[in-house]
């Protein structure tokens, strides 16, 4: 008996009997999770390199440690604590550690050992991705002492010290532009003190993004000295760099002293003198409004001159 | 003379002492030096926990600097109309332009100071005061002064690239110094150590002197706090000149009640300008 093959659809729907249709219905609604599935699993075989939130996960879980305690480096201790939470929450938070860790060994013990890590490695790490800026900072002031060693008892900053490294900030957020002072106060102390007394300091403290902080005067990543002809602050470029806010500014205007503590003798005279009266007049009347205030309510107590129906 | 004497004693009539001008002049005066403190002292004490929260209220640094900047304007009016005020009153004025009852502090001041300090003390009786005491010329002159210091160093920065046009850029140094320390004296005359109590703490006034809002008071307080003047106009015979009529009922629950507001105000504005000074001080 020789079958001979359907040759039209009601042939072939002949063919079928209704357990062969129930069938293919069942074989189709359970391949509707398959719509669902992810290749992910796919890559857990083991022979595969790990992925990034792998890879981390793998350094977290003995860097989320707050047992851990911090190593030395040329650049002072540095914590060995990573909190997860602060890091993934940072401009970098989607990236593998290894992305920056580019000095990374079998041995993590080697890597951190090394005095020289942070000066040789840190800035090459974020040079992979910020060329423009790195190049920048090469040839700024900043970058010069990372390559003469600086002066005596000037350690140069690399990236991180200014930017952070495991809560690096985003760079155009109102908190980052707040904590730029401070920042800058590490290695310049006091004079972000005087600048937090201006205007501009003052308003940026209490929220106002727009003020001017150190790096829209003096340069951030190009940063030169205020006596390099090339600095932002040179006598050649001080009134273009004002006027980039106060577009109507004369070279008067550039002699405003931004670091300027009124009470200390090295301010101009001027400034220190009315201060130094301020204070002088400020103390007298508040104490002599102070005194006649106590004894007036001395004897109005005393004589019940307050317990008057009306005062009077 | 004795008819007269018997009608001020009467209950039914008024001290007017505050014209209208001057009652203005003084809503202006308050109105902007709290919209000013308001939307200055956080600058100052910018570390204080209470300025973050109070720039947050009011909208942002921004809206802050406009509001300062419009009372700013107000307070300048008053100083404006102050000056025409005081060039007017010497022009037209008929009789000496320095007198008992004048704003001009005087030797009767001194006096007067020296024997509250001995009545304070107990060695002495409380001494006859004036239309106007040593305390509220202190109070006129130091506001007057100030406004010119704080007013002129405010606008030096409003428009630091005009200043810095006839001025060198110290200048702007100098008024930041000026307007900074001058705020805080200021507000610590006002607020604290001075006007509030001088004007309204005090046992003649507590808890709050309406004369300034009204422009009146009733005779018997008038005579007890300003013998000096009640004596002088009684030689003089120019008590009718200030002597009237009791305003009806509404009228007087209508100052009673602004007077009651702005003292809630003040103790507020007061409490809040100590908190934003000492937060910073004890954390």
């Amino acid at each position: 008996m020789v079958r001979r093959a359907p040759t039209t659809a009601g042939e072939l729907g002949k063919k079928f009997t209704f357990s062969k249709r129930w069938a293919l219905c069942v074989a189709l609604v359970a391949m509707i999770p398959a719509l669902f599935w992810t290749p992910s699993a796919s890559a857990a075989d083991g022979v595969a390199p790990p992925d990034p939130a792998d890879f981390s996960a793998r350094c977290l879980t003995c860097h989320s440690q707050e047992y851990l305690g911090s190593v030395e480096s040329s650049q002072g201790p540095r914590d060995l604590h990573i909190d997860p939470a602060v890091y993934e929450a940072s401009a970098h938070g989607l990236l593998p550690c290894n992305s920056c860790h580019i000095g990374f060994s079998h041995d993590p013990h080697v890597m951190v050992s090394n005095a020289e890590f942070f000066a040789e490695t840190a800035g090459e790490a974020c040079r992979n991705c910020h060329d423009d800026q790195f190049e920048m900072y090469k040839q700024s002031y900043h970058g010069e002492l990372t390559r003469d060693g600086g002066a005596e008892g000037v350690k140069a900053p690399l990236c991180v010290d200014c930017h952070g490294a495991h809560d690096i900030a985003e760079v155009d957020t109102l908190e980052y532009r707040q904590s730029i002072a401070d920042v800058c106060g590490k290695c310049h102390g006091g004079r972000e003190d005087s600048f937090l007394d201006t205007y501009h300091g003052k308003s940026l403290s209490l929220g106002r993004e727009a003020s001017a902080t150190c790096v829209d005067c003096h340069g951030d990543h190009s940063i030169l000295p205020v006596s390099n002809p090339q600095s932002m602050l040179s006598q050649v470029n001080i009134l273009p760099t004002c006027q980039q806010c106060h577009p109507s500014a004369t070279q008067k205007f550039t002699t405003f002293l931004v670091h300027v503590d009124p009470t200390s003798t090295d301010a101009p005279l001027l400034v220190f003198l009315v201060a130094i009266g301020y204070l002088a007049l400020i103390v007298c009347v508040f104490a002599f409004g102070g005194i006649h205030t106590m004894l007036y309510i001395y004897r109005g107590l005393r004589d019940g001159l307050y317990s008057r129906k009306g005062g009077h | 003379m004795s008819q007269s004497t018997d009608a001020i004693e009467g209950v039914n009539l008024v001290y007017h002492r505050f014209s209208a001008f001057h009652r203005f002049n003084h809503y202006l005066v308050m109105v902007s030096f709290f919209g000013l403190t308001l939307t200055g002292i956080p600058l100052k004490f910018k570390t204080s926990y209470w300025s973050q929260l109070m720039m947050d209220a009011i909208g942002g640094v921004a809206a802050a600097g406009f509001i300062h900047r419009v009372m700013a304007v107000a307070n300048i009016l008053y100083f404006v109309l102050e000056v025409g005020y005081m060039a007017l009153y010497v022009v037209t004025r008929k009789g000496p332009v320095f007198h008992d009852d004048s704003i001009v502090p005087g030797k009767k001041d001194w006096a007067d100071m020296k024997g509250m300090f001995r009545w304070f003390l107990g060695k002495g009786s409380k001494p006859r005061l004036s239309r106007f005491t040593y305390w509220e010329k202190f109070d006129f002159w130091a506001l007057f002064a100030g406004t010119f210091l704080i007013g002129g160093s405010g606008l030096m920065m409003w428009f630091p690239e005009a200043t810095t046009r006839i001025l060198p850029g110290v200048a702007l140094n100098v008024a930041l110094v000026i307007h900074s320390n001058e705020a805080f004296l200021a507000v610590g005359v006002i607020f604290i150590f001075v006007h509030f109590f001088s004007a309204h703490g005090r046992p003649e006034s507590f808890p709050a002197d309406q004369v300034i809002f009204s422009g009146y008071l009733p005779v018997e307080h008038y005579i007890h706090d300003r013998p000096d003047e009640y004596a002088n106009r009684l030689k003089a015979g120019t008590l009718e000149e200030v002597v009237r009529p009791r305003p009806d009922a509404g009228r007087r629950r209508f100052f009673s009640v602004v007077t009651t507001l702005v003292t809630i105000f003040a103790f507020f504005a007061a409490s809040y300008t100590l908190l934003l000074v000492l937060w910073p001080l004890a954390f």
